[in-house]
């Protein structure tokens, strides 16, 4: 997410400061942000492919189903509501927005901004949450009686249960912030939870899909 | 946490070497040395190893009558699956990356630890909870599971209790190596000495490498799939009921992408140690290092796309078989390479016959052996005939018990020293190795005719069998009094290390004249390993060359590292 | 520790390579010629059951890849583990050489690779080839069958069913008869609401899983007179390794009057589907529960989801027939619930895939034939 800036700006000089500031810090911190940063983004393609198992169980069993949503009882069980699901991911996706600019803040030094930024980001979060325990209650099927409902509960409970991992993350990190532990230049805590935020919001992306338009 | 290392050159200012911990807790128990963790892993291994042994060793008491009547059937089932499973996730999984990786790995790219140590202590402990969490089962009447270690629903989920505790051990199995194969990969990635660039690591370090890619992105598949057999089993979720729409095919595929790359997890260190074990005592350098390099890269890598191999009759579409067929077949290549190299990489050595070359050289010819009947259960047509049958149990050990295990005891008997300081006897260690090989051969080489004649495995009575193929009782009696050769190896095993600890021969910095990094520190290495980060110049493998190192801590070091004339026997052994 | 007064290490020259390379090699490959020759002629009844006297037309393919494999695969490990054997025992340090002597220093030597790459895997290729044509036969026979019989695998044993034995379990744990020389289908299933079981029979070198949910088969033509035991070759819980059963070949003649007369015992034990009892409404709760995924009642035959629409499947003058050309009578419509029918729509399940009971199928012919 670059900020676009054209030299000669004032927007390229800031992210020149902001650029030079990261960079600025003694090499031992360095080496240690990177080790971790690196071993951060390993820990999240682990996660993905968590979700890519359970996705693919997901197509075997829908794609071997002679009709879908499946029939229990008697009764096709109903599509999921589209139009509250897609609310909730704008709820979920707005918080990915708002972390980035929270992150943003931070750099430019900003913490005002960035307090309200961050306290926004974990509102929509667990109003993100709150949304998904209402579509649970009144989910048209439960996770015992179609593969479908087992999907469903399983991935978006999965899912469901990063965000709230998030949510406590992202909390941590706000109290620590201002508590002090991090410094315009040494921030890899912010980073780390700005990159798990977003990968959770694209999670979501291919959940959405896969149980709400397709 | 906390970061110790890092290329000391380019921050000589911020380069600080942490002193030790104090205290017996501290150093020993939750300790964050990688070569601490190393030994705990070890020593669990090993206790693990003689119970999951000695489950082997009642179900071969089982078989020696046809009509077995020493356990009850559902204890035999029982036991091979707590044997199979222990075996795999709870001895090799821990000895060969745990112990070897941990020990060595860090010591050879000239790191201080590994990159994450508080997450090493972490995977370390989530082993003993695993294991406790496995035999926990025990304590409820059904007793421990009883589905096989692959636990096939719907059988796993009849049985109940028992696979609700084998998947939530595995999980956290599975846990502990993502996590340790993360911190090997972050290691080996950023902070390898200056100047040991990606041709110039040690060949143990390049399967160490390629093995934690697997434990990386193979292992979480696997808590998936128990994940889902957990929930399938502990609150009714229709994964696999065919009746809600499930699918029973769907749990050995999610098992099998995890569980196929796994046994790469386990033999991959194995190719590392033998490659490093096999130009020491040659005194040779390695043959085709490059290609023993990728191919070890190329087989993790291949090893991701030949899963349904296990799955050739279980109801999968016909038309699947045919390029999983060849997948596995081309696994045959890479590994062919490295066979070869080998060999190429005896021929013209001065070979000392330590008790570690013995193990690496009957490495090769085991393996080989074991690989090639792989070879004839990757074949479809074949396979339809020997699928669930022995041969299928005769393949697999000879590629774990002679391929997985007899590396480990070759790099065992190799890095001991290292670890400890002390020098292992070695006509024990000859000794050990004559029963192991004696017993592997009469143990497993008949399961391969007996499987053909059509014996199936997990079996708790063979009578009908027997009444058709009435040299069976002979030929199953032969395998368990051979059986018993091994397990007095694996004691002779212990007792050496025993001795070995009380009063054995210090060993000093490098008594088998090696030329990797792990060598050029003293032994047992120190808290920090280096004091000084060396420097590396070239591969560490060319004995004619004057060491590739500078910067080493000591000063004397003798740039053509050689044996102690003592350690390794003047003569061949006899029995060669 | 270190060496004060670093010596240079001294390398011993090697002449061609090595000494008795080529009388090892020499006798390697007698042996290996040897093995092949006696696995090619000699009977191989020792490692495969029936080897000389092949059960299946299967077996001879199977055999005959396995043999070729072993002929190979033997080589391969001769040479490797006697080469190994050899190399370590001529380049064994001496006794009396200074510590310090090492090895030649080969590092490659490309040629030596690119072979050791390519021979593997020409011979892996043609490998390849034998196996697809092998496995083509099996998989796909091109003669038709003459008989199709079904295997119900149970925990803990198999029950058999033929034709013309509708609904009628023959003798659950007893014998199975297949004619020889006739081209048969096996059509393998696991009983409802059991586990995975296999049907494996050595001598004829062929398995297959019954699955839960799932119909597999195994087409095979007996080509010996005999009795075989049938074993389950996958892990089906407590009672697995007694889990077996006997497989007798007979002559076509001895065959068809066995299937008689088991005919007349089967009608006398457990007649077939009595049809009387059967409850429309009943059978019409059930449809919906079983059915209607893949069955839409509201429309005639081209209201199609999976299989085709039933509201009018005794009455359409667009189809008089059912599927599988018989008209659509009570006594027909049962036998497709009972066996299933795959045909060019698609897969219709049999009644142990779609778990019916007699009472069950009783009630759903009642209503089919109710539907207008
Ligand atoms: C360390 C563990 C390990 C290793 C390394 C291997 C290696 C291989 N395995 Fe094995 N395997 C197991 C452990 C292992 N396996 C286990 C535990 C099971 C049973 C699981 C269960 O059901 O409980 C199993 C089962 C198993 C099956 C399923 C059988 C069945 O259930 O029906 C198959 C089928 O394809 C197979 C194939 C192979 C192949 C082709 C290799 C290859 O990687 C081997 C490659 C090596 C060589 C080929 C030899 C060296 C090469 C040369 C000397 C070059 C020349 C060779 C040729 C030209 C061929 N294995
Ligand atoms: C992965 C590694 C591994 C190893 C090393 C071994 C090692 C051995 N295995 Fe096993 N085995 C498996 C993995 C392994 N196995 C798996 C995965 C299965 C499939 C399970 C399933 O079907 O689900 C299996 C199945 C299996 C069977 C088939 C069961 C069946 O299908 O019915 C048999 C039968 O003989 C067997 C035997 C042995 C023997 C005799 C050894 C020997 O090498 C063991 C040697 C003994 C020891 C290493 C310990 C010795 C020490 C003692 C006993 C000391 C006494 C104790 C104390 C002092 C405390 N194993
Ligand atoms: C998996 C999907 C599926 C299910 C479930 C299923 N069927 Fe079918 N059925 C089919 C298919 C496909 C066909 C057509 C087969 C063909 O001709 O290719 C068919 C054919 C039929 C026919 C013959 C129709 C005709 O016009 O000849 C009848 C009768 C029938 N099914 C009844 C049932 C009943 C009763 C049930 C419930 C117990 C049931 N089916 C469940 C897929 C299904
Ligand atoms: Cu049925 Cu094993
Ligand atoms: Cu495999």
């Amino acid at each position: 997410m670059a900020v676009a800036a054209t030299p000669g700006t004032a927007a390229y000089l800031d992210r020149i400061a902001v650029e030079e500031r990261f960079r600025d810090v003694d090499p031992v911190y360095a080496e240690t942000r990177d080790i971790r940063m690196f071993g951060f983004v390993l820990f999240l393609l682990a996660d993905c492919i968590l979700f890519s198992s359970f996705v693919f169980a997901y197509l075997y069993l829908r794609t071997s189903a002679p009709v879908w949503p499946p029939i229990v009882d008697g009764h096709q069980i109903e599509r999921l509501d589209v139009a509250f699901g897609a609310m909730n991911s704008i709820v979920l996706f707005g918080s990915g927005v708002t972390m980035h600019f929270a992150l943003e803040s931070w750099k430019h030094l900003n913490k005002l901004a960035f307090n309200m930024w961050l306290v926004l980001t974990i509102l929509l979060g667990a109003g993100f949450l709150g949304g998904q325990a209402h579509e649970y209650l009144s989910a048209p099927m439960n996770y015992t009686s179609s593969v479908f409902g087992a999907s469903f509960f399983t991935l978006t409970g999965l899912h469901g249960f990063h965000v709230f991992c998030g949510v406590v993350f992202l909390t941590v990190l706000g109290i620590q912030a201002n508590r002090g532990v991090y410094t315009g230049s040494k921030y890899f805590g912010l980073i780390a939870g700005t990159l798990y935020w977003h990968f959770v919001d694209v999670i979501w992306v291919a959940l959405f899909f896969l149980f709400y338009l397709w | 946490m906390d970061v110790a290392a890092h290329p000391v050159e380019e921050h000589a200012a911020h380069d600080h070497i942490h002193p030790a911990p104090e205290g017996f807790i501290a150093k020993y128990v939750f300790s964050l040395d990688h070569k601490v963790i190393a030994m705990q892993y070890f020593v669990l291994g090993l206790l693990l190893m003689l119970i999951a042994g000695s489950f082997a060793e009642l179900m071969r008491v089982q078989l020696w009558n046809p009509a077995g009547t020493f356990v009850q059937y559902q204890t035999f089932n029982q036991l091979f699956t707590m044997h199979g499973t222990v075996m795999v996730w709870l001895v090799l999984i821990p000895l060969v990356t745990g112990s070897l990786g941990n020990m060595v790995m860090p010591l050879q790219i000239g790191a201080r630890d590994v990159a994450f140590p508080w997450l090493n202590m972490l995977s370390f402990w989530l082993i003993p909870v695993a294991a406790l969490t496995l035999f926990a089962s025990l304590l409820f009447p059904t007793g421990a599971p009883a589905a096989g270690w692959t636990e096939y629903p719907p059988i796993s989920i009849q049985e109940g209790t028992g696979t609700v505790f084998y998947t939530l051990a595995i999980i956290i199995v599975g846990i502990s190596s993502t996590l340790t194969g993360l911190n090997f990969l972050v290691t080996i990635f950023k902070m390898r000495a200056p100047g040991m660039t990606w041709t110039r690591m040690p060949l143990f370090t390049w399967a160490t490498f390629a093995t934690a890619l697997i434990n990386l992105f193979a292992t979480v598949a696997l808590s998936a799939a128990l994940l889902a057999l957990f929930l399938a089993t502990a609150f009714n979720v229709p994964f696999f009921d065919p009746a809600r729409g499930g699918s029973p095919v769907l749990y050995q595929h999610m098992f099998w992408f995890y569980s196929h790359p796994a046994v790469y997890i386990f033999i991959l260190p194995a190719f590392g140690v033998i490659s490093d074990v096999l130009p020491t005592f040659a005194r040779k350098t390695i043959f085709g290092y490059k290609m023993i390099a990728f191919s070890s890269l190329a087989i993790a890598i291949l090893g991701f796309t030949v899963w349904a191999h296990h799955m050739f009759p279980s109801g999968i579409a016909p038309w699947l078989q045919i390029p999983f067929m060849i997948l596995t077949y081309i696994i045959g290549i890479p590994t062919g390479i490295k066979i070869f190299s080998w060999m190429a990489t005896v021929w013209g050595g001065r070979i000392h016959f330590s008790t570690s070359m013995m193990y690496a050289l009957a490495f090769i010819g085991t393996f080989s052996f074991g690989g090639i009947t792989g070879v004839y259960l990757a074949c479809v047509p074949v396979d339809l005939h020997e699928h669930g049958s022995y041969f299928v149990v005769a393949h697999f050990h000879y590629v774990v018990a002679g391929g997985a295990v007899t590396a480990f005891f070759a790099g065992f008997y190799y890095w001991f020293p290292k670890a400890t300081g002390r020098l292992l006897s070695e006509k024990m260690g000859h000794l050990s190795f004559w029963l192991f090989m004696i017993g592997l051969t009469g143990t497993f080489m008949p399961m391969h005719w007996l499987g053909l004649e059509g014996m199936p495995r997990r079996y708790a009575s063979y009578e009908v069998f027997a009444k058709a193929f009435p040299d069976a009782v002979f030929w199953n009696r032969v395998e368990t009094a051979s059986s018993f050769l091994m397990v007095l190896s694996v004691l002779f095993v212990a007792i050496n290390i025993v001795v070995s600890l009380r009063s054995g021969r210090r060993a000093g910095n490098n008594p088998w004249g090696a030329r990797t990094l792990e060598w050029m520190i003293s032994s047992p290495a120190p808290y920090y390993n280096f004091k000084k980060i060396p420097i590396v110049l070239d591969k560490p493998y060319d004995f004619t060359q004057p060491l590739p190192y500078r910067n080493l801590d000591d000063p004397n070091q003798d740039p053509y590292p050689k044996p102690i004339e003592a350690v390794i026997p003047r003569r061949a052994p006899v029995a060669t | 520790m270190a060496q004060a007064t670093p010596s240079t290490p001294q390398i011993v020259p090697v002449k061609g390579m090595g000494p008795g390379f080529i009388p090892v090699t020499i006798v390697m490959t007698i042996i290996n010629v040897a093995v092949a020759l006696a696995v090619c002629y000699l009977p191989l009844d020792f490692l495969l059951p029936s080897e000389s006297n092949p059960a299946s037309d299967s077996a001879v393919s199977i055999d005959w890849l396995f043999k070729f494999m072993t002929v190979f695969g033997v080589a391969i490990t001769v040479y490797v583990s006697g080469y190994v054997a050899y190399f370590a025992w001529v380049f064994r340090r001496r006794p009396d050489e200074d510590i310090n002597t090492v090895g030649v220093p080969i590092h490659d030597a490309p040629k030596l690779e690119f072979w050791w790459t390519v021979l593997p895997t020409i011979l892996l290729i043609i490998l390849m080839a034998l196996t697809i044509v092998a496995w083509k036969q099996i998989q796909f026979p091109t003669t038709a069958a003459a008989l199709t019989t079904e295997v119900v695998a149970h925990q803990f044993y198999f029950e058999f069913r033929y034709p013309g034995m509708q609904g009628a379990v023959y003798s659950p744990k007893g014998e199975m008869h297949l004619p020889e020389g006739k081209p048969v289908k096996i059509l393998v299933s696991s009983g409802e609401g059991d586990v995975i079981h296999q049907f494996w029979v050595p001598e004829f070198r062929l398995k297959i899983a019954a699955v839960p949910g799932m119909v597999t088969q195994l087409n095979l033509t007996p080509t010996r007179l005999g009795r075989y035991d049938i074993t389950c070759s996958e892990y089906c819980g407590k009672n697995h390794s007694i889990m077996q059963a006997k497989l007798v070949v007979d002559t076509p003649a001895d065959f068809d009057k066995w299937l008689a007369q088991a005919r007349v015992t089967a009608a006398a034990s457990g007649p077939a589907i009595s049809l009387s009892g059967g409850v429309a409404d009943t059978g019409k709760a059930l449809f919906a529960q079983k059915c209607s995924a893949c069955h839409s009642v509201a429309g005639g035959f081209d209201t199609k989801i999976v299989g085709p629409g039933l509201l009018h499947i005794t009455d359409d003058p667009a189809h008089p027939k059912l599927v599988d050309g018989k008209a659509p009578t009570p006594e027909d419509i049962e036998e497709i619930l009972v066996k299933g029918y795959v045909g060019p729509i698609g897969a219709m399940p049999n009644r142990q895939a779609n778990g019916l009971s007699d009472a069950d199928i009783a009630n759903l012919v009642a209503y089919l034939v109710s539907l207008k």
